[in-house]
């Protein structure tokens, strides 16, 4: 079992981790990006072989957990290839619209060019933006969701209190992420898994055995599901709630806003 | 795997299975034209969740969405089968065998929909590749048809049945636990093993050590 690698944990206000490394904020973004420009391409590939095909189920979760309805304004940020924002633009309707918003480009050329292919043209927006200044009046949408985006974001608390600003009160917010297993040979399982074969797979199916060495490492730096819970409180959010998905590998919060 | 991700598989099944129908099946085109948007939840007596069926775009959504319905109903499998005819639903209703909510056109809709979906399919390749091959097609397809009737048969006379067998055959969280017991009872014994292998370790060091002095 591969523990190669140690978090560091010292940081100040001007750092914070971009996987197990210590780098300064600024920098983070752009590794990032960098991230994300480089897996563009194969993500839905490698997403499908990596969770072998369980991110789907996970999905199917979140847009049960959303209580969508026809008309709904819905925000899927950090959408990247826009899964979420797929069913989403099929159950709110014409009448409802979806936003898919994502801070990298690439990201989003490759949804937006999958759900043109798919049909989804009428409801649907694409907007470039970072989740801690999303660019939306107050009280704008009735579900935002953010999934598998937010251990990316470099100050977690400033873009939940962004999210909070922009939900509509009555709204809910539903944060769908890696958290941790709820049993220990789980977790050792899915070490081994993530450190020894991900990188692996990277490396062969996606040529880019880096980006799959910083996705495991930032999963496992990202808050556990009590910590989360705890961060959505503090951002305003009520109700706050979580359920863990196959042991606790991934985690669905959800909260509202009154 | 939990209750929740079977929920969410089952649903996926579904829903691939009768889009595929669905877009073989031309004549189902116009009754979902007038059911978009509308929604049917069934809550099955078979089943411990409900089934939340949205139309959109001609397509099947499936999801266990509740906030969200046109029309919604409580009843069993072999029940369902029945809705067709207006006449026996007022006696499911009255036999407690079924139970509406909302509007009953939707679940009538629902209901020819799925009828519809009972494809011929000689016209349907005919419309395809025209009448030559579909001959041919045909009389290998008259035999497969032929094979499904037969298993269609067998799973319709009792699907409660079958729903309550696949059940039993479903990982309960008793025999969760158990597996947990023994994952922790293997772990205890490699970590007996990692210690008595340190000893050894240990003891093969302190002689070698003799050995050298
Ligand atoms: C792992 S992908 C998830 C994509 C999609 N939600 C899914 O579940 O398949 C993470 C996404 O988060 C985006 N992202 C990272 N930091 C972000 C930020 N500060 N604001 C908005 N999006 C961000 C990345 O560009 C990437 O598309």
């Amino acid at each position: 079992m591969s523990e190669e690698k140690q978090p560091v944990n010292e940081q100040n206000a001007s750092s914070t981790h971009f996987g197990y490394q210590t780098v300064d904020t600024a920098v983070k973004e752009s590794k990032v990006a960098g991230v994300f420009h480089s897996v563009a391409q194969q993500y839905d590939v490698m997403n499908d072989l990596m969770s072998f095909g369980i991110h789907r189920l996970w999905k199917r979760f979140t847009i049960d957990a959303s209580g969508v309805r026809p008309g709904n304004n819905v925000l899927d940020l950090a959408g990247g290839t826009g899964d979420l924002t797929a069913k989403f633009s099929k159950l709110v309707g014409r009448e409802g619209r979806v936003v898919l918003a994502d801070i990298n480009s690439s990201m989003l050329n490759v949804g937006r060019d999958k759900l043109r292919d798919k049909g989804l043209v009428q409801n649907i927006d694409y907007v470039q933006a970072n989740a801690e200044y999303l660019p939306f009046e107050d009280n704008t949408f009735d579900i935002i969701t953010i999934a598998f985006g937010l251990r990316n974001v470099t100050h977690k608390d400033r873009a939940l209190r962004s999210m909070y600003r922009v939900l509509k009160p009555g709204g809910r917010l539903l944060v769908l992420e890696f958290s941790k297993p709820e049993h220990e040979i789980i977790n050792k399982a899915y070490d081994f898994y993530s450190f020894n074969l991900l990188p692996k797979m990277g490396e062969l199916v996606a040529k880019d055995g880096d980006s799959y060495q910083y996705l495991a490492e930032s999963i496992r730096m990202h808050p556990d599901q009590e910590t989360l819970k705890q961060m959505m409180d503090d951002a305003g959010f009520e109700q706050t709630s979580y359920k863990n998905l196959t042991d606790g590998i991934v985690a669905l919060h959800k909260g509202f806003k009154f | 795997m939990s209750t929740i991700m079977h929920h969410q598989m089952l649903c996926g099944f579904i829903e691939k299975v009768v889009n595929a129908l669905l877009s073989m099946n031309l004549s189902s085109s116009a009754s979902l034209v007038a059911l978009e948007q509308k929604t049917l939840v069934v809550s099955l007596a078979e089943l411990n969740f409900p089934l939340s069926l949205t139309v959109s775009d001609k397509q099947l959504l499936v999801t266990c969405i509740t906030e969200r319905s046109d029309c919604q109903i409580d009843t069993s499998l072999a029940t369902l089968k029945t809705l067709k005819e207006e006449q026996q639903l007022t006696e499911l209703i009255k036999q407690d065998k079924l139970n509406i909510v909302g509007d009953v056109k939707v679940a009538q809709q629902f209901a020819d929909v799925f009828q519809q979906l009972d494809i011929d399919w000689q016209s349907e390749i005919a419309s395809y590749i025209g009448d030559v091959p579909t001959y041919k097609l045909g009389r290998f397809h008259q035999w497969l048809l032929a094979k499904v009737t037969f298993a269609k048969q067998q799973v319709s006379a009792d699907a409660s049945e079958w729903l309550l067998h696949e059940k039993r055959v479903l990982v309960s969280n008793g025999e969760l636990q158990q597996l947990y017991g023994q994952i922790q009872q293997a772990q205890q014994a490699i970590q007996q093993i990692e210690q008595r292998i340190s000893q050894l370790d240990d003891a093969i060091n302190a002689s070698h050590q003799e050995s050298l002095s």
